[in-house]
């Protein structure tokens, strides 16, 4: 099957990420073109999303097409509505309700989520045996060892109660080498994740985009 | 002002031109790295090898297109995988910008790659706003969140998602997750409903849920582009099939291996630069 010419849609897309290239040029005003329609299409895109994925299926289909039985969505429906009532000043007061039905669920599903399900089990996760016979062997002790070391130099590090003096500060300065560890681990992923980005954009604009075009104009 | 000193003063975009290059070359001509599996890839390959045919599980969306590079071939050698199992997948995302597209553009190309049918093999569910409120909704009811697909199929009447009521009847949930989301499956749903969650994180999120499968909170985590190639290297290996199908992470990495050594060259050199003209003043 031969290729394809780049359809309108590959020559906008083309445009739009060599105009973004050209900033590591310098800043231009073709970049800022770019910079802005992606704010524009980003803005636009969900509101369109959230009217036909959210409000229309969970809230208007069920609430006028069958009111007696989803009357109860009328709620959430009027706490909505009243978040708008900010810009009406002599009633903007009222939107704080709608604010604090929004901030009273989440601090609930945060505070039971946190510490259920990152404090304790990251916690337990931890407490790990430093006995090679219940670790699994002299390797796997190590590894358990070098986790408990670091949980608890990194701790002391972040103790601030008290000076770093006596036997806290060596502990501290090694906790400061697990974070060094940590912060060099996270910089090697993100090194990666960014290059993944241009890779991306990369093979669009060569194999979705100029060879397509170069193969229809050479002919071959 | 020294030699040394004129080198540590060179043009950035020299250095961009030399990346550029880097990325370019094993594009256009690719060199074929080897990929090595890591223990938190496997596991969730081995999850997923281990269910029966007719088993489902959640696919979560949970992605934008900037981070399409990464979490695409993740969900592209996911898909093939369960489909070749006989797995139902329900897709949905939770993600705003651009998560429900994302799975629109793998489903299609599944459908295309393997000829598994909408609605049969799979039914993507679409986006839903709430992010904690949709997932703990989800634990109670699929229909009370998902009242229909993304085309407006109602999902009680989409074979895919019979028996689908919540996630007592899902075996796992894997979220490929850009921002905070990829956590909420992890200390939300897996916390307090006990379903087996897996994610396909980008790389820069990798660092943070490794902790998570070391406690054993998430059964494995695929971290970046790396992480994909290697789910791609295990699905090839197991189904010759499948091994001919594009595999555009394996690609990507001979690129990031490439430019991941420009990098490496310039640190030193930058290192080196810098300790000479100490020693010269």
């Amino acid at each position: 099957m031969g290729l394809q010419l780049p359809g309108f849609g590959e020559w906008v897309a083309a445009f739009l990420t060599l105009a973004c290239f050209s900033f590591l040029y310098r800043d231009n005003t073709l970049y800022r073109i770019a910079e802005s329609i992606f704010a524009g299409v980003s803005f636009g895109y969900y509101i369109g999303l959230a009217r036909l994925n959210t409000l229309e299926p969970n809230l208007f289909r069920p609430l006028f097409g069958n009111f007696s039985e989803h009357w109860t969505l009328v709620i959430p429906f009027a706490l909505g509505v009243i978040l708008y009532f900010r810009y009406i000043p002599k009633l903007a007061w009222m939107a704080n309700w709608s604010l604090a039905v929004y901030v009273g669920y989440y601090i609930g599903v945060n505070l039971t989520q946190r510490l259920q399900g990152e404090i304790l089990p990251q916690a337990r996760g931890t407490m790990l045996a430093l006995d090679p016979s219940r670790a699994g062997g002299v390797g796997p002790m190590l590894g358990n060892l070098v986790v408990v070391v670091g949980v608890i130099t990194v701790l002391v590090y972040f103790f601030f109660s008290s000076p770093h003096k006596g036997p806290l500060k060596p502990t501290a300065r090694i906790g400061i080498y697990f974070l060094m560890v940590s912060f060099g681990a996270s910089f090697g992923y993100t090194v990666m994740g960014r290059v993944s980005l241009l890779i991306g954009r990369l093979t669009f604009v060569v194999n979705d985009w100029a060879r397509p075009l170069l193969v229809s104009m050479l002919g071959s | 002002m020294n030699w040394a000193q004129k080198l540590l003063m060179i043009d950035r975009r020299i250095i961009f031109l030399l990346v550029f290059l880097g990325a370019l070359i094993p594009i256009l001509v690719p060199i074929g790295l080897a990929v090595r599996v890591s223990p938190p890839v496997k596991s969730i390959f081995d999850r997923v090898e281990g269910l029966k045919p007719g088993d489902a599980i959640m696919l979560s969306f949970d992605y934008g297109p900037s981070d399409g590079p990464e979490l695409d071939p993740m969900a592209n050698a996911i898909l093939r995988h369960c489909h070749k199992k006989g797995v139902r997948v329900l897709g949905l995302s939770l993600f705003p910008l651009g998560g429900v597209d994302m799975g629109i553009a793998r489903f299609s190309q599944l459908s295309l790659e393997t000829g598994a049918r909408s609605g049969i093999d799979y039914v993507n569910l679409g986006y839903k706003d709430g992010g904690q409120a949709a997932m703990k909704l989800l634990g109670e009811s699929l229909p009370a969140v998902f009242p229909s697909d993304v085309t407006g199929q109602p999902v009680g009447e989409i074979p895919a998602a019979q028996g689908v009521r919540n996630y007592n009847d899902i075996e796992l949930v894997i979220s490929l997750a850009t921002s905070v989301l990829g956590e909420w499956w992890i200390n939300l749903v897996n916390a307090q409903f006990g379903v087996d969650v897996a994610v396909g994180s980008t790389a820069v999120s990798a660092p943070k849920y490794y902790a998570y499968v070391e406690a054993g909170q998430a059964i494995g985590v695929m971290g970046g582009m790396k992480g994909a190639s290697e789910y791609e290297d295990l699905v090839a290996q197991n189904y010759p099939a499948l091994a001919g199908l594009s595999r555009t992470a394996t690609v990507g990495m001979d690129v990031q291996s490439i430019v991941h050594l420009i990098i490496i060259m310039f640190i030193v050199f930058g290192n080196v630069m810098f300790i000479m003209t100490k020693r010269m003043k």
